[in-house]
C-alpha cells in the first residue's frame, strides 16, 4: 500500500490527483484509528510545505501555487502512508503472512531484520560515543570538533558491524535459516491479513496500473 | 558411539604463518561433555568452527583432512543439509545470536523450529517445555532486546535446546552469566549429554568446567597435547606446561610448592576447597 501510494502520487494528474490521494490516505489512516500517524506525518512535512510555498509562490520564477500544492500533497501522502506503516508494522505478523503463503522467507527476513537493526545500531553508537568520551574524545564544542569526532565514532561502528556479520550468519544457520534445502517455514500465528486488506492492496495495484495507462496514453 | 570423527584435520587462515589446527585426529563420543581447553590462540574456537562447518567457509583459509559428524561431512553442502537442526552452536556473545526479528522471547525460541517447518502444535509444546527447563518462563513475553546479558544467554541456549540437537558446540558459553546462570547452563549441558547428545565446550574456565566435563582435551598451537579425564589432568603439571590454566586451588598449590618445601604440596594438586583443606590441614 505504501509503495502503491508513492507510485500513485507521481502518476496521478496534478494538482487534483495528489490532493485527492492525500485526502484519501489521511481518511483511511483516520478510519484505521491512527490519527497520531497522520499528525506526525503532517508535522514532518511542514518544513517541506513551507519551503515549497516559498519556492513556487513567494520567490520570483516559481511555478505558482498549483505546483506547490501538488508537490506538497505528494509529500504529505507518501509521508502519511510511511509513518502509518512504521506505527503499525508487526514484524512477526509480516513474516507469518509470508510463511502462510509459502513465499520465500529470506527476502522477508532480510527486510524485517534491516528494519529491526536500527535500534541496535543506535544503542551501539551511543555505547561507542561513551567509550570514546571516556578515552578523551571531545564532541559538541564546535562544528569543527563535531567533524573531527566523526571518524572515531563511525569507524568502530562500521568495523564492529561488519565483524558481527559472520557471527550472526552462522548463528542463524545453526537455527535452521538458509541453506539450499530450506524447509517451508511454519507460521507461528494465523495471518491477520483480512479480506479487506487484500482488497485494498489489489485496489491500489489496479489504481496504479490505471493511472500509468492514462498517463502513457 | 562416536558422534564426531576427525582425521588429521588441519586449517590455516588466510595469510597466517602457521596452521590454526595442525593434524588433529579425534573421536568425540555421544553422551559425554567434552571440554576443549587451551591458552588463547590454541585453536579451540577454530576447532568448533571447523566442526560446525563454519570454518573455513565463513572465516576464509583452507582445511585439510576429514571431518565426519553424525555420519555427515559438515564441510559439504549435502552434509550441512543432513545436519540441519541437529547441531547447536552457541558463542560467548548472546546478542549476536538473536534472530533479530522476534518481538518476544517465546518467538525467539520458536524461530528455529518454525524455520525447520515443525507443526505448530509441536512448536508450542517444545517451546513451553524448554522455557520451563531453562527457568525462563517469566521472560517469555519480554522483548529479547531488553534482557540482561545473562538472561539473553539463557534465551539463546533455550533457542537451540528446543531442537534437541544431537551435537552441541559451545564456545565460552558462560562468559556473560552470573554464578546461578552458569550453574543452570552446566546442568543443561550435563542433562543434554545424559540424553545422548555430544556436548563439546571450549572454555578457559577450569574451575567451572573441571567438575562438569567427562573428558578434557588440551590444545596447544593447534595440536592436541593432552587428552584424558579432567580431574587427572588438572591435578598434574602437564596442563600448565601446555600453556592452559588449571583450577584456582591447583594454582595456589603450585605457587605454594615453590615457596614451601613440603611433600604435601606436590602433585596431585587439590582441585576444590574441600580437598585443599584436607591436604593442607
Amino acid at each position: 500500500m505504501t509503495a502503491g501510494t508513492a507510485a500513485l502520487a507521481f502518476t496521478l494528474p496534478a494538482p487534483s490527483g495528489p490532493l485527492v490521494l492525500y485526502a484519501g490516505v489521511v481518511l483511511l489512516v483516520l478510519l484505521a484509528g491512527a490519527a497520531r500517524a497522520a499528525r506526525t506525518a503532517a508535522l514532518l512535512s511542514l518544513t517541506i510545505w513551507g519551503f515549497l510555498w516559498l519556492l513556487h509562490v513567494v520567490l520570483p520564477g516559481g511555478r505558482g501555487p498549483e505546483a506547490a500544492l501538488a508537490q506538497g500533497a505528494r509529500i504529505g501522502a507518501i509521508a502519511t502512508a510511511s509513518v502509518y506503516l512504521l506505527h503499525t508494522f508487526d514484524p512477526s505478523a509480516f513474516l507469518d503472512a509470508f510463511a502462510a503463503r509459502g513465499w520465500p522467507f529470506a527476502p522477508a527476513y532480510f527486510m524485517v531484520a534491516t528494519m529491526q537493526a536500527a535500534p541496535r545500531l543506535r544503542a551501539r553508537a551511543s555505547g561507542i560515543l561513551e567509550a570514546q568520551r571516556a578515552r578523551g574524545l571531545r564532541v559538541g564544542r564546535s562544528p569543527l570538533a563535531r567533524i573531527r569526532a566523526i571518524v572515531p565514532l563511525t569507524l568502530p561502528l562500521l568495523l564492529g558491524t561488519i565483524a558481527e556479520v559472520d557471527d550472526r550468519a552462522l548463528a542463524l544457520e545453526s537455527r535452521g535459516l538458509g541453506g539450499r534445502r530450506s524447509s517451508r517455514r511454519t507460521p507461528l500465528a494465523p495471518s491477520p491479513f483480512r479480506s479487506i486488506d487484500e482488497a485494498l492492496c489489489w485496489g491500489t495495484a489496479l489504481a496504479v496500473a490505471a493511472a500509468l495507462a492514462v498517463r502513457l496514453a | 558411539m562416536s558422534a564426531i570423527e576427525l582425521d588429521t584435520v588441519s586449517l590455516r587462515y588466510v595469510d597466517a604463518a602457521a596452521d590454526a589446527l595442525d593434524g588433529i585426529s579425534l573421536d568425540i563420543e555421544s553422551g559425554a561433555v567434552t571440554w576443549l581447553h587451551g591458552a588463547p590462540g590454541a585453536g579451540c574456537s577454530t576447532l568448533l568452527l571447523a566442526l560446525g562447518g563454519y570454518a573455513p567457509r565463513f572465516t576464509g583459509g583452507a582445511l585439510r583432512g576429514r571431518i565426519r559428524m553424525l555420519g555427515a561431512d559438515p564441510q559439504t553442502e549435502d552434509g550441512r543439509a543432513a545436519l540441519r537442526g541437529r547441531v547447536a552452536y552457541v558463542t560467548a556473545v548472546p546478542a549476536l545470536q538473536l534472530s533479530g526479528i522476534a518481538a518476544t522471547v517465546w518467538e525467539e525460541i520458536a524461530f528455529a523450529p518454525a524455520n525447520l517447518g515443525w507443526p505448530i502444535e509441536t512448536i508450542r509444546t517444545s517451546v513451553d517445555t524448554v522455557l520451563d527447563r531453562l527457568g525462563i518462563r517469566g521472560l517469555s513475553t519480554r522483548n529479547p532486546l531488553e534482557l540482561s546479558g545473562g538472561e539473553l544467554q539463557r534465551v539463546v541456549v533455550a533457542a537451540v535446546a528446543v531442537l534437541e540437537p544431537s551435537v552441541w558446540l559451545l564456545d565460552e558459553p558462560a562468559t556473560a552469566l552470573d554464578a546461578g546462570g552458569r550453574a543452570r547452563l552446566f546442568d543443561v549441558m550435563i542433562s543434554e549429554a545424559r540424553r545422548g547428545a555430544a556436548v563439546v565446550v571450549a572454555s578457559e574456565d577450569a574451575d567451572a568446567l573441571g567438575p562438569v566435563a567427562d573428558r578434557l582435551i588440551v590444545l596447544q598451537h593447534g595440536r592436541v597435547v593432552l587428552d584424558g579425564r579432567p580431574a587427572e589432568l588438572l591435578s598434574g603439571d602437564a596442563v600448565w606446561a601446555a600453556g592452559a590454566a588449571g583450577t584456582a586451588y591447583a594454582d595456589i598449590a603450585r605457587r605454594a610448592a615453590g615457596l614451601v618445601a613440603s611433600p604435601r604440596l606436590a602433585p596431585p594438586y587439590p582441585l576444590d576447597l574441600a580437598l585443599a583443606v584436607t591436604r593442607w590441614s
